[in-house]
């Protein structure tokens, strides 16, 4: 997987640009999430969201899912 | 592993044309955004011929408008609350703050999402962790935590950084200086004039702050944090290390730090902010080592994009390698040095109360002062400094008064300073922004312009 920059990611980095991924479309699909799964998931993506801009990969914004 | 000194050693490391390709990037991003979501903003770059597409380099940006303080007000005033400047639904938003007054008919009003809130904490943890705050840190935060934004993303920081944090709002000057003691805090976080407020209550107790626990202070809010005369007393009165940070609500946070190296300066944090420096008449850019005004072009809020925003802070931007941390991120020698219009003439001299500061600082008998200015028998500029020198052994107060006007006379092209000593404890104390220049002229400059009173 690469960056923005064109730079290969670490495995650890890989996994966690993964995660971030993941719980985004969570949040975008998962219509029966319980509150406290769905507004702990976002304080997780908001500080995910972090890394991966960190590590270059231009993520946007996240207003659309209330990040 | 060895630990980094850096919050993300891949941007703060990164070499300048790399650094170059980044910001250029996120640029298109940021125009791409605000045409979309901003009708305000995409108003103002359609008029001006700018596109997302037609960003190819750091040289187009100069093709964006620069936005102004009162354009915002006025938006702000035209569309209220928050004028027409934001970029997605208000029901996305978590925090509300307001800029502190400094400037300006009215406060400006902001708005942040849960991300954008996260990303204000990050700007401040490359301060924090820059400075060598680490996790084991007590970090004691001097500030009062209300709509001002001030310290609120650096205690957030602290506790992102996982340091313990003790919000020290609503308190007396005397249960905080208690509270640093008792709970034995090793990073200190206030304005300037707060941290030497602290140090004269320490003195009045009777406790030596010198030999407390605390080895970093992390200042804001003022410019006084990197005039060397103040932070060199700061850090005397603390037998701790002293670094500058400085930020502005308009981003949320912080946009400059100064690294554990203490160069002189304060690093730009460079792959979340493009940092132009121009002639504050002509709008031209100033090249390094020239004194102009910042522009901030900001990535990391995307609620509320923010593209070539005319801040009024003068600055002198030098190149990274003017520090030896290792970043390569740009410095501004010596902070913030002022603002554009702090600047006051008197009598055909250019006076800023910074230079002032400086030179009053370097009496460290001197605990408190003020600048006045004043029309003297209804026609002449006069400017006095009033200073509070409390008694102590072996200090000539009349001395230092008579020094202190010619030092300042001497600094300002022979222009005559009235110094006077006042009474301990007559002039204001400040927790947040201190506000020394009081201006009650009625007469203004050299050409006789009337001050509007009505």
């Amino acid at each position: 997987m690469k960056n923005a920059m064109g730079v290969e990611l670490g495995e650890s980095e890989r996994t966690l640009v993964e995660s971030y991924l993941g719980l985004v479309r969570v949040l975008k699909d998962g219509k029966d999430l319980a509150p406290f799964e769905r507004r702990n998931a976002m304080k997780a993506v908001a500080a995910l969201w972090q890394v991966v801009n960190g590590l270059d990969f231009d993520p946007g914004n996240l207003y659309e899912i209330g990040v | 592993m060895k630990e980094s000194p850096y919050w993300n050693p891949r941007h703060e490391t990164m070499p300048r044309d790399q650094i170059e390709a980044l910001q250029v990037r996120k640029l298109k991003n940021l125009v791409a955004w605000a045409e979309a979501k901003v009708p305000w903003q995409a108003a103002r770059l359609k008029a001006a011929g700018v596109t997302a597409d037609s960003i190819k380099s750091l040289k187009d940006l100069r093709r964006i408008p620069m936005m102004t303080r009162d354009e915002w007000m006025q938006a702000q005033l035209d569309k209220p609350p928050f004028g027409p400047l934001l970029a997605a639904p208000e029901d996305v938003t978590v925090r509300y703050h307001l800029t502190s007054g400094t400037t300006g008919r009215i406060p400006l009003q902001v708005l942040d999402s849960m991300k954008d809130w996260e990303w204000i904490a990050e700007m401040w943890c490359y301060g924090f962790w820059g400075f060598g705050v680490r996790p084991a840190d007590i970090v004691f935060f001097a500030f009062s935590y209300g709509t001002f934004v001030g310290f609120w993303g650096a205690h957030y920081a602290s506790e992102k950084i996982g340091c313990l944090v003790l919000p020290g709002g609503n308190m007396t000057t005397e249960a905080r200086v208690k509270q640093i003691l008792s709970m034995k805090a090793t990073v200190v976080c206030s304005t300037p004039t707060y941290a030497l407020r602290m140090a004269q209550e320490a003195k009045t107790m009777g406790v030596d702050l010198a030999g407390s626990s605390v080895k970093r202070l992390i200042l804001s809010g003022e410019p006084a944090g990197s005039i060397p005369a103040t932070k060199r007393l700061i850090e005397e009165e603390w037998g701790a290390k002293a670094a500058d940070t400085a930020g502005m609500t308009e981003v949320g946070t912080i946009m400059i730090f100064e690294c554990e190296k203490q160069p002189g300066g304060t690093h730009i944090i460079e792959d979340h902010y493009i940092e132009e420096v121009v002639d504050p008449e002509t709008g031209e850019p100033v090249g390094y080592g020239e004194l102009g005004e910042r522009l901030i072009t900001s990535f990391g809020r995307g609620f509320i994009p923010v593209l070539r925003y005319r801040t009024r802070d003068l600055v002198i931007r030098v190149p990274a390698s003017g520090c030896t941390c290792g970043r390569t991120f740009d410095l501004y020698e010596g902070g913030i040095r002022g603002r554009v219009d702090d600047m006051k003439l008197v009598r055909g001299t250019n006076v800023y109360p910074r230079a002032v500061e400086a030179i009053v600082r370097e009496y460290k008998e001197i605990d408190e002062f003020r600048i006045h200015l004043y029309t003297a028998d209804g026609r002449q500029d006069e400017i006095e400094v009033l200073v509070e020198i409390p008694e102590r052994d072996g200090v000539n107060a009349d001395r230092i008064v008579g020094e202190l006007a010619k030092s300042l006379s001497q600094a300002h092209e022979g222009l005559r300073f009235g110094c006077k000593q006042v009474e301990k404890g007559s002039l204001p104390r400040f927790e947040l922004k201190a506000k020394r220049l009081q201006d009650d002229r009625i007469v203004i400059g050299t050409a006789g312009e009337r001050r509007v009173t009505a």
